[in-house]
């Protein structure tokens, strides 16, 4: 028993066995000891409990840094951790197909042989031209002259018009223009899918970009239209300048956009809402009417310093927290080959993912290591499970 | 105890190549091992290159990760002689030595419903930690926040239980003292 006037070694004891309590390292003994010593020192006990509790306290472990560490870890040591069981065999069968210009990247990527690079070049010329080609061959008279400039998926092109202005078309689009019109006192194009425009001014002749739903006319700019058929929305988005935009089935109807704004619209009149808004304002139709269009801020992500609409124009595949069924048809348009999600229960998954280089397996092995899912790369496909 | 049950199944996967295990490994552990190496080097590039190298090694040797018979230990252990290892060759040595450890202690979470912790007193009691000796303080966060037992720890810094014990009683009767005074004068 301890003893009030042999406080000195008493108050040193205490610590002593309250640390070893409180670390689990105490002896059962010990453990008597203590309770010896609180039970003849209750001003002690005070002191145990508040040493308790900070203790047990529950510590915040908000931490993304470990999340990011590990990515540089794994990419620091790419090698020893993305080995795929079966190694895809790069069959220069699949090099003669035109209908899989997804080579058009790998061409380019180092990690092909020389060889192999120069047969898919050759394809690769044949098959271009022969796409835009065969367009022109339709049915069109020949004073319409209409130029297309078509991308399959895998590809993007710049292509200068007349008039100087400079387009970016996306993977998966076409912009069509009638070449012996255009620039004389109108400058219009059809786009299905996504461009970046570059428009030279000219308030004489206005720049009009005819889509499935909207037109926007343009006076001198850069701006991002995406309007891909089976997308669920289309979206202006706004860089440089001013565009105004009216809607096909609304011809009262004109929004003007301001640099860093971009509108989506609704590509089916039943389903009203569109993507997650972020700040927005949003005009109705009348009172009770369903919002049909969004207006919005662009915001430039800023870690990466690129504006999410535009990042495929300067070659990223970029996108933020999106959901797995999002991002399959991106993979799809970005390296051209069809990509499945066999399971459902993985649609709803979302992903950030900033690449630039990489191949398809690559990404998708990245993917997987933030949450978890299976793929199979088949010769025409992915498939993921 | 569940913990260790964890580990030794993290490793068995992990020796089994399964890189979500150890991907789970590296994100268990890499903010301690981050945080012990850093009180060392005082650097966090050096900081994140040896901690990397630590778990590089992990992967490397996974075939034979289930010989390790603590888990826990062996990384911290790994961390501290990778750690010595760059501070010699940049001739730091004088960094290695225990009294010049600079470890930053968590921040604990100001528990709403905690009966007798207030965020002031947590506050001082942040102050309190962050004052003690360097030795001290790093053997008081090896074991309240890492959960390293007093042999682990002993072995990790080349020191003595019985130093080990000391100076953690002599942590927690600093600490207290410091929330005494706070007490006092509520």
């Amino acid at each position: 028993m301890v003893m009030l006037n042999q406080r000195g070694s008493s108050q040193h004891e205490f610590w002593n066995l309250l640390s070893k309590k409180l670390s689990n390292e105490a002896t059962s003994e010990e453990l008597a000891e203590l309770q010896s010593v609180l039970l003849n020192n209750p001003d002690l006990h005070h002191q145990a409990d508040m040493l308790t509790e900070m203790w047990q306290q529950e510590i915040t472990n908000m931490s993304p840094v470990s999340e990011a560490a590990y990515m540089r870890h794994i990419m620091k040591h790419k090698d020893e951790f993305f080995v795929e069981e079966n190694p895809i065999e790069v069959n220069t069968d699949d090099t003669v197909s035109e209908t899989n210009p997804g080579f058009f990247r790998n061409l380019f990527s180092k990690k092909r042989s020389t060889v192999f690079s120069i047969l898919a070049f050759m394809i690769l010329t044949t098959g271009a031209i022969y796409l835009i080609t065969q367009k022109n061959d339709t049915k069109v008279p020949a004073e319409q002259a209409i130029s297309s400039v078509v991308t399959k998926n895998g590809n993007r092109t710049k292509i200068v018009l007349p008039d100087g202005s400079q387009v970016w078309l996306n993977a998966g689009s076409n912009l069509d223009y009638n070449n012996s019109v255009f620039n004389k006192d109108l400058r219009e194009v059809t786009l299905n899918g996504e461009a970046y425009f570059d428009v030279t001014k000219n308030a004489e002749k206005p720049f009009i970009i005819h889509t499935k739903k909207m037109d926007v006319k343009v006076i001198g700019t850069a701006f991002n239209v995406r309007s891909y058929s089976y997308e669920k929305t289309a979206e202006a988005s706004l860089i440089r300048g001013s565009i105004e935009v009216t809607f096909k089935d609304r011809k009262d109807q004109k929004i003007i956009l301001i640099p860093n704004q971009k509108i989506s619209v609704a590509n089916d009149e039943i389903e009203a809402p569109v993507e997650k808004p972020r700040k927005t304002s949003v005009i109705k139709n009348d009172v009770r009417s369903i919002p049909q269009f969004v207006v919005d801020e662009l915001k430039p992500n800023p870690k990466y310093d690129i504006i999410p609409e535009i990042a495929w124009t300067q070659n990223k595949l970029f996108f933020e927290d999106e959901s797995l069924e999002n991002i399959a048809p991106m993979l799809e348009r970005w390296f051209g080959k069809k990509v499945v999600i066999a399971n459902a229960s993985l649609k709803n998954l979302h992903y950030y993912g900033n690449f630039e280089n990489e191949t398809m397996e690559e990404v998708l092995s990245y993917l997987k290591l933030s949450k978890p899912f299976n793929f199979k790369i088949e010769p025409d496909s992915v498939v993921i499970y | 105890m569940n913990r260790t049950d964890d580990l030794i199944s993290l490793g068995e996967r992990i020796a089994n190549n399964d890189q979500l295990a150890y991907r789970q490994l590296f994100i268990l552990f890499y903010n301690k091992l981050a945080r012990f190496v850093m009180g060392f080097t005082k650097s966090k590039e050096l900081t994140e290159e040896i901690v990397s190298d630590v778990f590089i090694n992990i992967w490397r040797r996974r075939k034979n990760i289930e010989e390790i018979k603590n888990l826990k230990l062996y990384l911290y252990v790994s961390a501290k002689n990778i750690t010595f290892n760059y501070l010699k060759k940049l001739h730091r040595e004088n960094l290695t030595d225990l009294d010049s450890v600079e470890i930053e202690p968590e921040d604990p979470f100001a528990d709403p419903g905690a009966a007798m912790i207030t965020r002031e007193m947590n506050l001082k009691l942040k102050a309190a930690i962050n004052e003690l000796p360097p030795r001290c303080k790093l053997i008081f966060t090896l074991i309240k926040e890492d959960g390293l037992t007093y042999k682990q720890t002993a072995t990790l810094l080349n020191i003595s239980e019985s130093t080990v014990e000391n100076q953690l009683s002599i942590a927690l009767k600093k600490i207290s003292g410091s929330i005494r005074y706070t007490f006092r004068h509520n």
